[in-house]
């Protein structure tokens, strides 16, 4: 861990601002001056600005509940062609009393190789959001040591299950509670993603073409 | 590739592009459909202009307090046992990954679109150094199959290609047998890549802003190959202008939006990551963690008349509605920055000696401003270095001649009379069919493009008829 060549550098910085290194700054509320360009919204609501919105972004929405997510998620593991599954350790998967044949866990002691292996061969990865974002679609995951990074982008498929209590209106709110957590002195994981749908890319002729790098389809199943 | 991706004279580099229907066709079809993606998307936000005005603040006060963000940064990498390292020049900045390539050993690299990479010339350093590295977003990727053939766009690199040309390239450099449907041309680019992914030493990204208060990086992507960059090799490298920088995840949401909205008309894209050293416990991710802040010319720019060129995102908003941009393309830039902020941030990262056109290719219309989503005055900043190119003496001596003319006889009531008086029997021998088909380098310039119809006859002017109807109004 080191820091290279700070001092002059930020020196050379505030002296072309025309004063010296400064050491606090008080940030600006933003909240005070970000637009509500919403409104309160239901909890009805927001599910169904969240299942319009997945239309577009090419990801396929499923109203399920906890009695038959285990049957909704094996349709859809099938839907998918079945094969092998990997799923994050998340405490929820056990809570649901979820099980998969053919599938493989995210484990710190699997180690690095192994989790990747895991990842790179299985078709469908399933997870839990950790935030759900109706105005774009999006599911917030953090990285833990029972849940990586590729396990979100090797998979062939992408499932992300949302439990309804944590949809909220849109990236604001989300990124404020992180934040919140930071400046409480929460370590937060390594990589905290904003996955909105399937990879896709307009690359060539402007034209969308989806799974370019990441997953081929996405899904995400409410409950 | 460096700043300059073309060392021919301005005009040449024109000419080509004007000359180049398929280019200019595929630039006007993209601007057109980027244009209203971007429009649908800030409408269904509502408050465009708020939250544009917020976007404009946050940089602004990231600026002005910039060494105070970038040592926060600093020390909360430190904290998480990852690597900050400054560089004033570009040389600094790339001797410093050739280093830690060098030491790790490492051969195979994969790359997500960086252009401060580019900037700092760190594909042609470290292939120099023996090692693989390929460009893993689908766009560069193309262009690193095609020898290298430079971008066109900020948001879209590979823009001026068809699908047919992609295909011919991917059919003789890595034996594709397909067909040329997007679909098939992705998808074993797809299978390609992904292997890269899984064998690379080290991954290197850029950074669309790092979080000053979290010690992290953001990657905006739609591919998702920033992520598997950053997730899959022991090493990652990440390279961000010093400017890129937010003080919190908040401020980075806001202008996340306003970027999404303004590049792709998304309301986010698919993949928007938040990444930095890997933390206990953690299997994936890089052990070791390098951010690269560069300089190279933009501390020059802090605190100057420009300072607000330092505001932009990347979105490439500007391009999209630029109508230069739409005739010539980006490869007349001659720059991996093209359109109106290339035209801004070029000569000032790359000198005049080099750059010296480019605030000129510009029609003024002020359509980059009024889109920008951080409220750059791009068109006053075209102005601005238009002054000091012309305060410099470094236009040609004739055209400096033709201007001091032309002022001369504009500021003159009487002398621009007389000339409007002679201005037809003056041009009869340029002139044909009513319309002057010669004449000296600025005509030439103008009538290249466009017509100039002959001046008209004294007793035809409006002057003269505005005269003959002096205190007859009414007639």
């Amino acid at each position: 861990m080191t820091v290279s060549g700070k001092d002059s550098f930020l020196n050379h910085i505030a002296s072309k601002l025309g004063r010296e290194r400064i050491y606090d700054v008080q940030r600006p509320d933003l909240q005070a001056l970000a637009p509500d360009s919403y409104g309160s919204l239901t909890a009805d609501e927001l599910i169904e600005m969240l299942k319009e919105q997945c239309f577009f972004i090419h990801t396929q929405v499923i109203e399920s509940n906890a009695e038959i997510l285990q049957q909704t998620l094996d349709d859809l593991v099938a839907a998918n062609g079945g094969g092998s599954v990997i799923t994050s350790g998340d405490a929820r998967f056990a809570e649901y009393g979820l099980e998969f044949a053919n599938a493989s866990v995210w484990e710190e002691a699997a180690g690095r190789e192994q989790n990747i292996l895991r990842s790179e061969a299985a078709n469908t990865a399933i997870v839990f959001a950790d935030y759900a974002l109706a105005e774009s679609g999006t599911v917030v995951v953090e990285s833990r040591p029972d849940q990586g990074r590729a396990l979100h982008f090797l998979p062939a498929h992408y499932i992300a299950v949302i439990e309804k209590k944590r949809i909220m209106l849109r990236s604001t709110r989300a990124a404020a509670d992180l934040n919140r957590r930071i400046q409480a002195g929460e370590l937060l994981g390594s990589s905290i993603n904003f996955i909105s749908g399937p990879s896709n890319s307009a690359d060539i002729e402007m034209k969308l073409v989806v799974g370019v790098h990441g997953p081929l389809r996405a899904a995400y199943v409410l409950i | 590739m460096s700043l300059q991706t073309d060392k021919r004279e301005f005009n040449e580099r024109t000419t080509d592009g004007i000359g180049n229907p398929f280019m200019r066709n595929a630039v006007s079809s993209a601007q057109d459909s980027l244009k209203t993606r971007r429009l649908t998307a800030a409408a269904s936000l509502g408050d465009w202009e708020q939250w544009r005005t917020l976007g404009q603040q946050i940089r602004q006060h990231t600026l002005k307090h910039l060494d105070y963000y970038l040592g926060q940064l600093a020390d909360n990498i430190e904290k998480k046992g990852g690597h900050i390292y400054f560089a004033k020049t570009k040389e600094e900045a790339s001797d410093y990954i050739r280093d830690i390539i060098v030491k790790k050993k490492a051969k195979k690299i994969v790359k997500s679109k960086s252009m401060v990479t580019e900037e700092i010339e760190m594909n042609h350093v470290l292939m120099e150094a023996g090692c693989e590295l390929i460009e893993t977003d689908l766009g560069e990727y193309i262009l690193q199959m095609d020898d290298w053939d430079p971008p066109s766009h900020i948001v879209a690199p590979a823009l001026h290609k068809d699908r047919t040309q992609i295909q011919s390239v991917f059919t003789e450099k890595l034996g594709y047998t397909g067909d040329e449907s997007p679909e098939n041309l992705a998808r074993f680019a797809r299978t390609v890549l992904r292997q890269k992914f899984l064998e690379a030493d080290v991954g290197i990204t850029g950074c669309n802003f790092a979080v000053a208060n979290l010690g992290a990086i953001n990657l905006v992507t739609n591919e998702g190959n920033g992520d598997l960059t950053a997730a899959i090799p022991k090493t990652h490298i990440a390279v961000m202008g010093m400017e890129r920088i937010v003080p919190t995840l908040e401020e980075m949401e806001v202008l996340d939006n306003l970027l999404c909205r303004s590049a792709v008309g998304q309301k986010l894209t698919s993949y928007i990551s938040v990444i930095g050293p890997s933390a206990s416990g953690e299997t994936d991710g890089p052990e070791d963690f390098h951010l690269v802040v560069v300089d190279n010319g933009r501390s020059d720019i802090l605190g100057s008349e420009f300072n607000e060129a330092l505001q932009c995102i990347r979105c490439g908003a500007c391009l999209n509605v630029c109508p230069v941009y739409r005739h010539i393309g980006g490869h007349a830039y001659g720059s991996i920055y093209p359109g109106p902020i290339g035209a801004v941030i070029t000569p000032l990262l790359g000198g005049y000696d080099d750059y010296k056109e480019l605030p000129f290719a510009s029609s003024l219309c002020a359509a980059c401003t009024d889109v920008c989503p951080v409220k750059i005055p791009l068109h006053e900043q075209l102005i601005l270095h238009r002054q000091k190119i012309v305060k410099e003496k470094r236009t040609g001596a004739v055209e400096r001649l033709q201007m001091k003319t032309a002022g001369r006889l504009l500021s003159s009531r009487v002398l621009f009379g007389k000339a409007l008086r002679f201005a037809n029997p003056a041009s009869r021998l340029l002139s044909r069919h009513g319309r002057i088909v010669r004449g000296p380098e600025l005509v030439r310039g103008w009538i290249n493009t466009r017509d100039l119809s002959q001046p008209v006859k004294q007793q035809d002017s409006f002057r003269a008829w505005l005269d003959k109807r002096k205190g007859g109004a009414g007639q």
